[in-house]
């Protein structure tokens, strides 16, 4: 009752504001008031501006008045003063102020109460329902009286014809929590609508006059404005939890956004479905959940990073609320190291990326934090059989316009060290993750938004050799509405990730190994709703890398290691962009953007040069060039394009076709596999070129039983250029001429994929099936040597088929059940086809690169949550998660391998996990 | 970096409950009939003699070695010098002792049987430090090796070893007895004396075993600030039979170049380095020899100068207290009559009586797996001249 009360006030005080026009500087008011009864209160309050007070004293005998307000309006004032009590108050034009409990008094009355339609084109006006609206309205119909409250936007002045941008935040009504994907459209024309973005802003525009506005969103109770819009204004909306679902009937546009939006290839994982994906022990992980989604793949089970769409694992850009992370993972790629308590949702771009985003070939991971809670202290805790996790959130200042969320996680894994032989009994690993995100409205028009991350591995396993990695993110967005139609989002950030590796076993060769990345960032972004049919983006972001590609120095005095630092190396990376959407009827929208990136490679460095025309070599190397600090070594640039359409051939069919072109100037250099801790990130320099690629998709998208059932067909070709691979046996760890053992390839991917996705009922899940195909070539003998004889190759993660299938049914409101399976075509491998005696062994030779495949995968994985009992009320609300991971056990090849042993030359298959592994985890809401 | 992030990492680690996740695979390739030239061997600028061997390479599920018999083997010089190697008959080319000449560069000439030619890059002659010292070590249980070996002209800083090991060994029980066997059947007839003096058999009890390093032993001093060699060259898994009495390491220490280190390293990475979740990806050959009538055609092998420098130590059982080295032997009783020999017995071999007749008889005996009576099947009954 309480909320809907504060709900009332702060609809309300929206009214008085709207209607009254700007504050006025005769009514702030300042003052330490403690205890003060009502009367006390008043006098202060008439003393300090020219209002008049009227109440009835007995109502407010009861209330005791403690506030500390400086220089605020009487309306600010009275809201905090009466906040979580059943008083309201309102004021009319000519200064009068009246209190009173339980009810509300309307100084004036709602536009077309007397039915004037004559003012109005609209002729609806007249059948709106404003019987409930009175003066003597019961407190116990207030909420349901908002449904059919009609509320002005504008100044009140006589309707003219055209449109006008109606604008505001759509927010949780309990804990003022920003909701975004919210779907907010016109009753009488579904066609006009819009989706709340990340900060739960929304801007619509809409011709003048009467209408009723549709507000939906999964998860809440949809709700319906009733909105007279003579001019440009402001509406904030509540919606409440939908805490009962009984049968639901929710057509709502979010679902029916695959069909309607214009960009292919997005997939949207909140993080309850990414809780409901069974994963090892239990812990709820967005990589794993990303690779059961259509095009996204991994080389095996335990690998750090994901290919899309046939890319590389360093060409996606993964943001965490705005900040880069160069390493998702903990404990060697088994952990994704986002906790899942403070994620709200992750976005991934496949194909259509955002012109705003840039800087990486494949994709763009976007993982947004949730909010905290504005107006309580909330938490949650879980136990896991390997991590445990804690996260509280809740206001910073009383008068929730902030909040922070803050979200730990730590490891006890060393346990299961402990279970190995004995010769690994000296085992250690550990790691952790912090999270801080907090926001603060600073007033109507500014929001501030501060993140900061912190994520650090350590682990010896026993040959004496400590690894340990970190990132360290830290972002600050301040977002600014100039008005309905404009505003702008500015962040700057700073990100960090770092390895270090240290032996000091061997007191001669102890040795400590760093590499760490910097970068600086600065991104200013604007929205501008110009009207119905065009939404315009632009904006212009800048990045400053500082790279420290490796020091090498002795540990410990008797150490002989001599000190090896490869310098620093600088680079600015920016880009301007623009793009619009443009929608020529509700049916056709296209979405065009220019984006141009520039990339300057700085100074202080030591540049080699190679003799033109011969393989970059040592022995080609015809000398260096150097360069002073803050000069322009070199410069690369090009423009980006970003093109898509939608055609609705119905309201729940539609095609989308797009061309996509990218950049990327920072490259990982790698040769192994998977992602491996050692791996170095570098800098396009004079020698080694920014990676191009470009994608042009299709796609149909079909939507069944009341948007219930999503089915989409996508089909892209993808063509990448200068993307680097190795020279054979190359050495890329504390190498001064990386370009030496690097060597340009071209690659290229094609695929389709299906989807079929139920989104509603008891039964809920999807089952995709993907085709593709990944192949690399390097045919240039300039770079010293040809792969395969210049014929296309399979890259590592080329699987071509790849079914996944996840089921979450839900047998009760306590109880569900969940299961995924996964098949996919084996990876490729490069097998031995003979074999020859060296050095006292027997030794293999190699086939060509990738020539074979290792067996294919499949596994079933299944879990339960058991929720506890949903009483609303109650300090805690607790869960379990009982589940196994690989139910039938099966042992899936992650490689397969020919050794000398003894002498002889033996293969094998190795499996990370070769049986079933049941879990358990309980999880705990407070 | 990578080798350190080894099996245990993906498997061991993790798996709670340890299905095996290594398995034996066949990946069913079948015969590609590729024939490669294998050269192996360098051109031993100090004293001993210099042995090249030739091979070929054969399918992955072919076992046999294809020896290259027949060709005819060089060294040369750019002075035009020439030392033909002898050919062994077995695949190896050797000759007792090259005198080379310091300031001149030398190359291996090799012509096979099928009238192709191959050369080696040219090289010059090298000179490798001494091995100071061999230490040894407890590490994890087991017995780690060090070779010490410092070069104050800071030239080497590459480095190859290989090695000899030796050990001593006896047979878990003395033996006194032997079976006698019909010569048609094989079946025991008997159990009878060794001697007539009924003497333990002392020449099946004390053996010795050698073994060559089938692993490719690298090291490089270029990331020092000064050319001291201190890497583990070997080690002995804790208990095992090798320091059960006396152990005895001869390393040989090579310096190489900068390319044959790569080259080593590439084959090392490919064949030994494998089976982590990080592995590296298997990369090409190519060595410092080429075939002259056809470019394009793959030549496996490195083939260089360079000086071998021996060294060699024992190590004593009391040197590693509490190594409990256990044979994992029993004994079993068996009673002197055919039916229990041939129920319990027929695969073992008798050791000592367990109980007399006051007669003398053999009533019962007690008998053992035969390695563990009679060491010669794992090793050899001569002592090495080199033994102490």
């Amino acid at each position: 009752m309480r909320y809907s009360n504060l709900l009332l006030g702060v609809l309300f005080l929206f009214f008085c504001s709207s209607s009254k026009g700007q504050e006025r500087k005769d009514s702030l008011v300042s003052g330490d008031f403690k205890g003060l009864t009502i009367e006390q209160f008043i006098l202060q309050l008439e003393a300090q501006t020219p209002f008049h007070f009227y109440y009835d004293q007995k109502q407010f005998d009861s209330l005791q008045i403690t506030l500390s307000v400086k220089g605020q309006p009487l309306q600010k004032v009275l809201e905090l003063a009466f906040v979580n009590t059943n008083f309201h108050y309102s004021i009319d034009q000519h200064d009068n102020v009246f209190l009173i409990k339980d009810k509300m008094i309307r100084t004036d009355l709602p536009a077309g109460f007397f039915g004037s339609s004559r003012n109005i084109n609209d002729s609806a006006i007249t059948n709106t329902n404003t019987a409930d609206i009175g003066l003597t309205s019961d407190s116990s119909t207030i909420s349901a009286s908002l449904e059919n409250k009609l509320y002005e936007i504008g100044t009140k002045s006589q309707i003219r014809t055209g449109n006008s941008t109606v604008a505001g935040y759509v927010r949780d009504d309990k804990t003022h929590e920003p909701l975004p994907g919210v779907s907010i459209y016109l009753e009488e024309n579904p066609g006009i609508g819009t989706v709340t973005d990340q900060f739960g802003f929304f801007s619509l525009t809409l011709p003048r006059g009467l209408h009723t506005l549709n507000i939906q969103s999964r998860g809440k109770r949809d709700v319906r404005r009733h909105i007279l819009v003579y001019a440009n204004g402001k509406i904030d909306i509540y919606l409440h939890d939908q805490i009962i679902s009984l049968r639901e009937v929710i057509i709502s546009s979010r679902k029916t956004s695959n069909v309607r939006s214009v960009q292919l290839g997005v997939e949207k994982l909140n993080i309850s479905t990414i809780k409901t994906i069974p994963t090892i022990f239990g812990e709820a992980d967005i990589s794993r959940a990303l690779l059961v989604l259509p095009g996204v793949k991994s080389v095996g089970e335990a690998s750090t990073g994901f290919n899309v769409r046939g890319g590389a694992t360093d060409q996606n850009l993964i943001l965490f609320n705005g900040t880069t992370v160069y390493n998702p993972s903990h404990f060697f790629g088994f952990f994704s190291a986002f906790n899942p308590e403070v994620i709200k949702d992750v976005e991934l771009y496949k194909s259509s990326i955002p012109a705003k985003y840039g800087g990486r070939l494949s994709s763009v991971l976007d993982i947004t934090s949730k909010e905290g809670n504005k107006k309580n202290y909330a938490g949650s805790a879980g136990i896991g059989p390997v991590t445990s996790r804690l996260n509280v959130e809740g206001p910073i200042f009383k008068d929730s316009s902030s909040s922070f969320v803050l979200g730990a996680r730590a490891t006890y894994a060393d346990w299961l060290l402990k279970l190995l032989p004995k010769q690994y009994e000296r085992s250690k690993a550990s790691f952790y993750d912090v999270v801080l995100h907090t926001t603060h409205e600073m007033n109507k028009k500014n929001s501030l938004y501060l993140t900061a991350y912190l994520s650090n591995d350590h682990f010896n396993l026993n040959n004496d050799t400590a690894y340990e990695y970190s990132n360290r993110n830290f972002c600050v967005q301040w977002k600014h509405t100039f008005n309905n139609k404009l505003n702008n989002l500015v962040s700057g950030g700073y990100d960090f990730y770092k390895y270090d590796i240290n032996s000091e076993a061997n007191k001669i060769n102890a040795y400590d190994l760093q590499f760490n990345i910097n970068q600086a960032s600065v991104k200013s972004d604007f929205n501008y709703y110009i009207n119905a049919k065009h939404t315009v983006q632009f904006g212009l972001n800048s990045i400053f890398y500082k790279l420290n590609p490796g020091s090498y120095r002795p540990l410990g005095s008797e150490s002989l290691v001599k000190t090896d630092i490869i310098p620093s190396e600088q680079a600015l990376e920016s880009a301007l962009y623009c793009g619009d959407r443009y929608n020529l009827t509700p049916d056709f929208s296209i979405d065009y953007a220019l984006r141009y990136s520039f990339f300057q490679y700085l100074g202080p460095q030591t540049v080699s040069t190679y003799a033109p025309g011969l393989p970059k070599e040592e022995s080609s190397r015809i000398g260096n060039k150097e360069y002073g600090r803050g000069s322009v070594i070199k410069t690369y640039s090009g423009p980006e394009y970003r093109f898509a359409f939608r055609y609705s051939l119905t309201s729940d069919f539609s095609i989308k076709a797009g061309f996509n072109s990218l950049r990327q100037y920072i490259h990982m250099l790698s040769n192994t596999t998977a992602i491996a801790p050692t791996d170095i990130w570098k800098l396009s320099d004079p020698n080694i070129k920014p990676q191009e690629g470009n994608q042009i998709s299709f796609g149909m998208y079909k939507n069944f039983k009341s948007n219930t059932i999503e089915t989409s067909v996508e089909v892209y070709y993808k063509r990448m250029e200068h993307y680097l691979d190795y020279k054979s046996g190359a050495i890329l760890v504390l190498n001064h001429n990386i370009e030496t053992d690097v060597i340009n390839t071209k690659g290229k991917a094609y695929g389709v994929e299906l989807l079929i996705k139920k989104t509603a009922g008891k039964l809920n899940g999807w089952l995709s099936y993907t085709y593709s195909r990944t192949l690399l070539k390097m045919d240039d003998p300039l770079a010293g040597e040809v792969i395969n004889h210049g014929q296309y190759y399979p890259s590592n993660y080329d699987k071509p088929h790849d079914v996944s299938f996840v089921g979450n049914l839900k047998l009760s409101h306590r109880f569900s059940i969940s299961t995924n399976i996964a098949y996919s075509t084996g990876r490729p491998i490069t097998l031995p086809v003979g074999r020859y005696t060296y050095a006292g062994s027997q030794r293999v030779l190699y086939s060509d690169r990738n020539a074979y495949r290792i067996p294919d995968n499949f596994r079933v994985d299944f879990s339960m949550n058991i929720e506890g009992n949903h009483k609303v009320q109650q300090k805690t609300h607790n869960s379990w998660t009982i589940g196994a991971y690989n139910l039938t056990g099966r042992k899936n090849p992650y490689s397969v391998y020919f050794i000398s042993e003894n002498g002889l030359i033996k293969g094998y298959k190795l499996s990370i996990f070769g049986s079933i592994i049941p879990f358990v985890n309980f999880n705990i809401r407070f | 970096m990578k080798q350190y992030f080894r099996t245990v990492l993906g498997c061991a680690t993790l798996m709670l409950l340890l299905a095996d996740c290594k398995q034996v695979y066949d990946p069913r390739i079948g015969a590609k009939n590729i024939r490669l030239l294998v050269v192996e061997g360098f051109l031993n600028s100090g004293q001993g003699a210099t042995v090249v061997r030739l091979s070929r390479t054969g399918d992955l599920k072919d076992t046999t070695i294809h020896l290259e018999l027949g060709a005819q083997v060089n060294v040369e010089g750019d002075d035009n010098s020439n030392f033909p190697l002898v050919d062994n008959a077995n695949g190896e080319y050797s000759i007792p002792q090259l005198n080379l000449n310091n300031n001149v560069k030398y190359r291996l000439h090799i012509k096979t049987i099928d009238g192709k030619e191959y050369v080696s890059d040219y090289s010059s002659v090298k000179y490798t430090p001494a091995i100071d010292s061999i230490t040894s070590q407890r590490e994890n249980g087991g017995a780690q090796f060090y070779v010490n070996a410092h070069d104050p002209q800071i030239a080497a800083k590459y480095y190859q070893w290989k090695y000899e090991e030796t050990w001593e060994f006896h047979s878990a029980y003395y033996s006194s007895l032997l079976y006698t066997r019909d010569s048609r059947t094989n079946s025991v007839t008997d159990v009878v004396y060794r001697d007539a003096f009924h003497n333990v058999d002392t020449t099946i009890y004390k053996c010795w075993k050698t073994l060559n390093s089938s692993s490719i032993i690298l090291g490089s001093t270029e990331k020092l600030t000064s050319d001291v060699v201190y890497l583990p060259v070997q080690y002995i898994e804790p208990h095992s039979e090798k320091l059960g009495i006396l152990y005895s390491l001869n390393l040989r220490q090579y310096a190489i170049s900068h390319e044959a280190y790569l080259f080593l390293q590439k084959i090392k990475k490919n064949t030994e380095q494998l089976g982590s979740i990080f592995d590296a990806q298997p990369s090409e050959l190519s060595g410092n020899i080429h075939c002259l009538t056809d470019p394009n055609e793959i030549v496996i092998g490195f083939a260089e100068v360079s000086q071998e420098q021996t060294k060699r130590i024992f190590v004593y059982n009391s040197q590693f207290p509490d190594w409990n080295y256990d044979p994992g032997c029993v004994r079993i009783e068996i009673d002197n009559n055919l039916d229990s020999i041939a129920k319990y017995g027929a695969d073992l071999l008798p050791a000592t009586p367990s109980r007399l007749s006051s007669l003398g008889g053999i009533i019962a005996f007690y008998a053992s797996t035969p390695p563990c009576v009679d060491c010669t099947l794992k090793g050899t009954n001569q002592k090495p001249d080199f033994w102490p």
